[in-house]
């Protein structure tokens, strides 16, 4: 308990025990330049480059080579590479039955010089005639129809979310979280235009990953959002600081989260793809990894500075500069508790007074928390005791 | 209140550990995905003369078709002039070629009476569907979907009757639109305009079909095909008194067709005569049998003479049975025949190492992550490694339980969604502790803390989950393939985290608060001061 309130000289220790006063509001343009430049880039990206659908988008060129002692899925897959083609979008199987044994390969379309050539060294490779090689087209696998029920459920569920988040928050925190989730979708997808990374149904799968891990991200910084709404009611807090508050308050959470979320990803990358050679989860690591990443600072920069955009021309006229500072510090760790917040800060000062204020932090605590004091004058409104 | 926390975390540890107990004792596994463990391969051949439109055209069908059987993410494409369709966690060959067998074309043939058919054989077909044990009534009504260009529709209510007195067989039209026609009169009035053969003794092409309670009908020669009906549109509709109907859609060019089978059944001509009696003692208009390969799947009876974009099919179905109508009024859209060719065994497409791989930089990962909560939150971090143990085993039961019950395959995609969904349970927690830290930090105890923190994060846990969950249900309601796999997934993972967020986080953290284990400890950084 001891050393709890004093506020810390390193910025380290001040965001470890919840201290920080970074005023966000105050940078907001910062995230919202930042957001419409990702939007022009994949934007025109998209236009420019558009995205490598892969082969169960656009189907491609298939091969069935009689498999034997000597050729193999791997040595199907060497043949690709002297060829010159990505094995990272192809599909090489066993298929076996009890006349055939067959090694399958899939790949994107090539020209049909390339084709030819590729049939010939398969051929070879397997140590058989090239008429023995069976080169056939193959189709998508991924219909237009899965698409559309994709695409209609996903509509269905943004609306849905939209009128859950408007009855739970408010119409505006809806807003402002599909914005967010929306400018994370963009990033990947930018991404993977910009980079040429193939789009696989595996893909799309870490798309709605992405999308539904944005959305979680922000509710949780909005219900605190909330919370401290409620909290301030009495003392017409502008909305600016209130959002302020709340993400310095969630700040720690924030970076907890997301190093836990992220250690997995980037094992997943490092480990999985890198050490042990699954390349398959490269490209799928990467997407997840840049998405959550966004999805993180999404909630940060984009959708509360958008929210407190969207209130500020709401109702309550500020009546002062927003806080910022130690005022904003004094504020964080003031309404950072549930209950009435009078109290608490008094009994804290008590104590670390009565500790001797002969330390640099005490002294900077103190000043801190005198504001506090005055901000706080009229204490907030309880909140409603129904049931404890 | 202290026993109801000993209660609530036990039996959750209990149940949890039971429910894998159970799983790995009857080595119920969650099937893997194409990817992860490859499955079984069926090929199928178009007959002669398919285009590959319409080679595209059954891939599509025979996806959705497996999808509605229970198949869950097949791989359905077509290379060269063949159909390859995968199908993941399928061993057994006969089960896989079975399921394949979904293809048919749909016939509309008009029921003619007995005699036509005396001259020759019965067709004797034991299909497999009537050892499936489909049954489907064989009857029904055919009425209007909306409002019939005629004014021969029978009224709702006449309608209604019929499902009172539940008599399946029967169709109840009072209103006998045209008293010069009886039965098996040569036509009166609006003749149809085309396909109907010469009223002579004997209908060529008239053969006895069997019908799917193992009855014979005299059916016609075929008049129409499925493809009257529009793709994928039929679907089962439950009525106001609890019956069950099927709608299907005309197409376009198909409602020609259609409807000049249904005039000339409606007007009782030779090619389609009245096969029975109505209540009144008149003859009811005559019957259109839909088969499919060569079994009756329905014989309605037609109640108005054109249709107008749609067709009901009313009768007294259970919803079973309606379902498998609509799956045949679907099905029989196959612009070409396929017939299963040969079954292949195949191997897994991502390469063998890639699950073990993604299992491996999960555990790293994982155990990166609790090293890192071990560090931040010290003692407290126990408690996150139990709920996240609890998790991953509730987890992997549901998971298993699921993809035995759906068929629905976990694929690397999967996997890694799961590796994902550590990071947002992990949250809970995280939530959790620093709402707690920051109350310690104002001066409350741990005990008084605890509660209070957790009252406000279940707040913010419950709605973010909450968003999740309806993502889960509603993709998966609505959307096919690997989309709905990912919906299953993202749904169980939630549940679980929320599941173990209550009945083991909460108790086992309220109860640490009580104790004086924490006292004297230091956690969130903070010493922990006695109570």
């Amino acid at each position: 308990m001891s050393r709890g309130n004093q506020i810390a000289s390193s910025g380290l220790g001040r965001l470890f025990r919840g201290q920080t006063a970074v005023d966000f509001y105050g940078r907001r343009r910062i995230g919202f330049v930042i957001a419409i430049v990702v939007l022009l880039a994949t934007v025109g990206s998209l236009f420019t480059r558009g995205l490598d659908l892969g082969l169960d988008f656009e189907g491609g060129d298939a091969w069935d080579i009689p498999a034997s002692e000597i050729f193999g899925v791997d040595e199907a897959k060497a043949v690709l590479e002297d060829n010159g083609v990505s094995t990272n979008g192809a599909r090489i199987q066993r298929r076996s039955s009890d006349t055939t044994d067959l090694i399958t390969v899939q790949i994107e379309e090539v020209p049909q010089d390339n084709a030819v050539q590729i049939t010939n060294a398969f051929a070879e490779a397997a140590g058989v005639e090239t008429d023995d090689v069976n080169f056939s087209f193959t189709s998508s696998t991924w219909g237009g129809e899965i698409t559309d029920k994709a695409v209609r459920a996903l509509i269905i569920f943004l609306i849905v979310v939209s009128i859950f988040i408007s009855i739970r928050f408010e119409w505006r925190m809806a807003l402002a979280a599909l914005a967010a989730m929306a400018h994370d979708v963009l990033v990947v997808v930018g991404a993977y235009s910009l980079f040429g990374f193939e789009v696989t149904p595996g893909t799309v799968i870490a798309f709605l990953t992405i999308l539904g891990y944005s959305l979680y991200d922000t509710i949780v910084v909005f219900d605190r959002v909330r919370e401290n709404e409620g909290k301030y009611a009495g003392v017409r807090m502008p909305y600016e600081d209130i959002v302020n508050i709340s993400m310095n308050q969630v700040l720690m959470r924030s970076i907890n989260t997301s190093i836990s979320s992220i250690i997995p990803v980037i094992s997943l990358l490092l480990i999985g793809s890198g050490l042990l050679g699954a390349v398959t989860l490269r490209e799928f690591g990467l997407a997840l990894l840049i998405g959550m990443i966004s999805g993180i600072y999404s909630s940060i920069f984009v959708a509360t500075p958008l929210l407190a955009g969207l209130k500020s021309n709401v109702g309550r006229k500020a009546r002062r500069e927003r806080l910022t500072g130690d005022n904003l510090r004094a504020a964080v760790i003031g309404s950072g508790v549930t209950g009435r917040v009078g109290a608490t800060v008094g009994s804290a000062d008590g104590e670390s007074n009565a500790k001797g204020a002969s330390h640099d932090d005490d002294v900077k605590t103190a000043a801190v928390l005198e504001p506090a004091g005055r901000l706080l004058t009229h204490p907030p409104r309880p909140r409603k005791k129904k049931r404890r | 209140m202290k026993r109801r926390l000993w209660f609530s975390l036990i039996a959750t540890v209990v149940a949890v550990i039971a429910a894998l107990a159970g799983n790995i004792a009857t080595s119920n596994a969650p099937i893997l995905g194409l990817d992860l463990q490859g499955g079984l391969s069926v090929i199928l051949a178009p007959e002669e003369g398919a285009t590959g439109d319409d080679l595209l055209v059954v891939r599509d069908l025979v996806r959705s078709s497996l999808e509605r059987s229970g198949v869950a993410e097949p791989d359905v494409r077509v290379q060269g002039s063949n159909i390859v369709v995968d199908l993941p966690g399928v061993k057994d060959k006969e089960e896989a070629l079975r399921s394949v067998s979904v293809s048919g074309i749909v016939e509309l043939r008009a029921v003619v009476n007995f005699t036509e058919c005396s001259a020759s054989i019965p067709a004797v077909s034991t299909d497999e569907t009537i050892a499936d044990g489909r049954v489907l009534g064989s009857d029904g009504t055919i009425t209007v979907d909306g409002d019939p260009a005629d004014e021969v529709t029978p009224p709702v209510d006449e309608e209604s009757i019929g499902f009172l007195n539940d008599e399946a067989k029967t169709s109840f039209r009072r209103s006998a639109p045209d008293p010069d026609a009886p039965a098996d009169s040569d036509p009166v009035g609006e003749a149809p305009i085309d396909l109907a053969p010469t009223p002579t003794p004997t209908i060529a092409g008239a053969e006895f079909l069997p019908t799917l309670d193992g009855g014979a009908l005299c059916a016609g020669p075929s008049q129409a095909s499925g493809e009257v009906f529009e793709r994928d549109s039929a679907s089962v509709q439950l009525g106001q008194f609890g019956q069950f109907s099927v709608s299907v859609d005309l197409r376009a060019d198909g409602e020609d067709a259609w409807n000049g089978l249904a005039t000339q059944c409606f007007n009782r001509l030779a090619s389609c005569p009245s096969t029975g009696v109505d209540t009144d003692g008149s003859g009811r208009p005559g019957q259109i049998a839909i088969v499919l390969d060569g079994i009756v799947q329905s014989a309605p009876v037609v109640n108005v003479p054109v249709f107008d974009g749609s067709v009901s099919i009313t009768g007294s179905f259970t919803q079973e049975e309606a379902d498998q109508l609509s799956d045949v009024l679907n099905r029989g859209a196959f612009p070409v025949q396929v017939t299963p060719q040969e079954t292949r065994t195949v191997s897994a497409s991502a390469g063998g190492d890639s699950l073990r791989a993604a299992i491996i930089a999960g555990l790293i990962g994982l155990a990166l992550v609790l090293a890192f909560l071990v560090a931040y939150y010290r003692w407290l971090a126990l408690v996150i490694i139990g709920g996240l143990t609890v998790w991953a085993m509730a987890v992997y039961s549901a998971a298993a339980f699921v993809s035995g019950a759906t068929n629905y395959a976990l694929s690397l995609a999967g996997v890694t969604g799961i590796i994902v969904a550590i990071g947002v349970t992990v949250d809970s927690y995280v939530v959790f502790f620093e709402r707690m830290k920051d109350e310690i930090r104002n001066g409350r105890t741990l005990r008084n803390a605890a509660p209070r923190s957790f009252n406000s994060t279940w707040r913010t846990i419950w709605s973010a989950d909450l968003v999740s969950i309806i993502g889960a249900l509603i993709l998966f309601s609505l959307s096919v393939g690997s989309v709905r796999g990912f919906a299953l997934y993202l749904g169980i993972t939630t549940m679980c985290d929320l599941f173990v967020c209550f009945f083991f986080t909460r108790p086992a953290v309220l109860l640490i608060a009580r104790s004086k284990f924490m006292v004297g400890k230091r956690a969130f950084g903070l010493e922990v001061a006695s109570s």
